[in-house]
């Protein structure tokens, strides 16, 4: 008796995850209630690098999308005020529109999607850490430098935006 | 797979052994939770000078259980505006990673969940997901108080992340691996990271402090000011999971100080018989989890609470810099000396000594104005005829 099954299933359970609360993050009248789904999506999309052997990423994902970026934007919602828009629907027209441009992207994908079918797959364990520090370190290193300094400016720049001039 | 004990067959020893882990971590959280409350109460009677409880049981020691009997007992009280789903999901959400991060802590040479080799990022990664949790059940009580409770401990263990993950960086970068069990053997002998890496011991300590949101850093429940913040709305056996949660990550923390800085299972007569062995290693690194958890009840009994302010200014300004330093200095001086962890250690404790000695300095003008205000009262009472 072994357990090969048990994969697939997680498989199964963690793709209706995604699309369930992806569907819900856009569906949802309540935004409070989408940034919750968005992170209970990210949390199954780190169940899914951790079924390809991804073990950091998903560490990384957790740690970033659901302990970070949803804090903020949760953060964003509480501190934007917030009124009754009854009207905001009364102008909605644009579904077809959004049809139009979203198929083509959305043929793109599914196709971009499945040419990855045959691609290798990463050794489960944890050792993927030792091949992600390397290209992060040493292959690319000079990019990741540029990135870094790049958000340095960046932050610089909205604290400067946003300090007081009276102090 | 891992073949089982007594000839088991691996499949049936795979679920049977994830059965016992949950098992026992579900009953470490709870009877630690009792324990410690029972503890908590006691020290900070002794150390105010009162008796604490005696009544209940031989010195008291059957309050907590009655207590926790009470706290099962109450009615599941909801307040009619709150949000549903979430003011229920809300105290599971900061329970389950909390129960989680047992999976990597390491009791004794084999006992141990899983021994991942990321194992100290998936226990920050558990670390961070509680203040989701914290935030929905601020938000979703609606209530002010619970909001600014709820907002105020997002603030604070984000900030208090970025000192937290630093001071776990020196210490992976003189073992040189992220796995906790390679952490514990490689601190055999006498010379314990807390020998090498005092500073980051200290600053780990304190960011470990305002993650777990103990004293002085309890602002997101502070009683005084936002009558118990995000918890506020919360009642029954609800109120009383958020209260096992931060027991549980109180030795949650204490674990990962043992296994990082105070070489974990290690002890006297750990190798003298492999079944006795492992067994006392449980207990050396159970009593020095305990020793930490007394030292956070005595910090809890002695210091009073910082504003947010000070807070942040602490966090912003002192230990992030700090560590970041601490980083770069054991980076290079291990990049230098390859062979010997000595010149670490002399460093790091010369930069312990200096930041101990810096704050006197950064604080001279605070510490000036108490000392004038001091002086005044002083005169005061003297003209007033007061001794």
């Amino acid at each position: 008796m072994t357990y090969d099954g048990i994969g697939v299933a997680l498989f199964a359970l963690l793709t209706v995850g995604i699309l369930g609360g992806a569907a819900g993050v856009v569906f949802l009248n309540r935004i409070t209630g989408a940034a919750l789904l968005m992170a209970f999506t990210f949390l199954c999309m780190a169940g899914m690098f951790v079924l390809l052997g991804a073990e950091t990423i998903a560490a990384f994902q957790v740690l970033i999308y659901v302990g970070a970026i949803t804090v903020l934007i949760l953060y964003g919602v509480m501190f934007t005020p917030q009124r009754d828009r009854a009207y905001a629907l009364f102008f909605q027209r644009q579904t077809p529109w959004a049809a139009l441009f979203v198929a083509p992207i959305g043929i793109f994908v599914a196709l971009f999607a499945f040419s990855f079918r045959d691609s290798g797959k990463a050794v489960p364990g944890g050792s993927d850490l030792n091949a992600l520090a390397t290209s992060v370190f040493r292959d690319y290193a000079f990019p990741f430098e540029v990135a870094s300094v790049l958000l340095l400016a960046a932050m610089i720049g909205a604290i400067v935006l946003v300090k007081r001039d009276d102090e | 797979m891992v073949p089982g004990p007594f000839g088991l067959d691996p499949a049936v020893w795979a679920i049977l052994r994830l059965l016992i882990a949950v098992l026992l971590a579900v009953g470490l959280v709870f009877n630690g939770a009792l324990a410690q409350i029972y503890l908590e109460r006691k020290i900070q009677a002794i150390i105010q000078d009162r008796v604490g409880p005696i009544h209940t049981g031989p010195w008291g020691l059957l309050q907590t259980l009655a207590d926790a009997i009470k706290l099962l007992g109450k009615e599941d009280i909801r307040a009619k505006l709150t949000d549903h789903w979430f003011f229920l999901a809300a105290p599971a959400i900061v329970f389950s990673p909390m129960l989680a991060s047992y999976v990597v802590i390491p009791f004794a040479p084999g006992v141990i969940g899983a021994d991942l080799n990321i194992g100290l990022l998936y226990l920050t990664t558990l670390g961070s997901m509680t203040v989701l949790g914290i935030v929905i059940a601020g938000w979703a009580s609606n209530n002010k108080y619970s909001l600014i409770g709820g907002l105020r401990s997002a603030g604070q263990l984000i900030s208090y992340e970025v000192p937290q993950i630093l001071s776990l960086v020196t210490v992976v970068l003189v073992v040189g691996s992220l796995s906790t069990t390679k952490i514990v053997e490689s601190q055999e002998g006498w010379l314990i990271n807390l020998l090498i890496l005092p500073l980051a011991f200290v600053t780990y300590f304190i960011a470990g402090l305002a993650e777990t949101n103990r004293n002085p850093f309890d602002l997101p429940e502070a009683e005084s000011e936002l009558v118990a913040g995000f918890l506020t709305e919360y009642s029954g056996m609800r109120w009383g999971l958020f209260f096992v949660a931060e027991y549980g990550e109180v030795t949650v923390v204490s674990g990962i100080v043992t296994t990082l800085w105070l070489g974990g299972w290690h002890g006297p007569l750990t190798d003298v018989h492999p079944l006795f062995g492992p067994a006392l290693g449980v207990l050396w690194f159970t009593l020095k989890t305990y020793f930490l958890v007394l030292v956070f009840m005595w910090i809890r009994a002695t210091l009073p609470r910082f504003r947010i302010d000070q807070l942040m200014s602490l966090c912003w300004k002192l230990l992030i810099p700090v560590t970041l330093l601490n980083v770069m200095v054991t980076a290079v001086l291990l990049l230098a000396f390859p062979e010997s962890h000595i010149p670490v250690a002399i460093a790091n404790w010369l930069m312990l000594a200096g930041v101990v000695a810096l704050v006197p300095f950064l604080q001279r003008r605070r510490l000036a104005a108490l000392r004038e205000r001091l002086a005044v009262q002083r005169t005061a009472a003297v003209g007033a005829g007061q001794p």
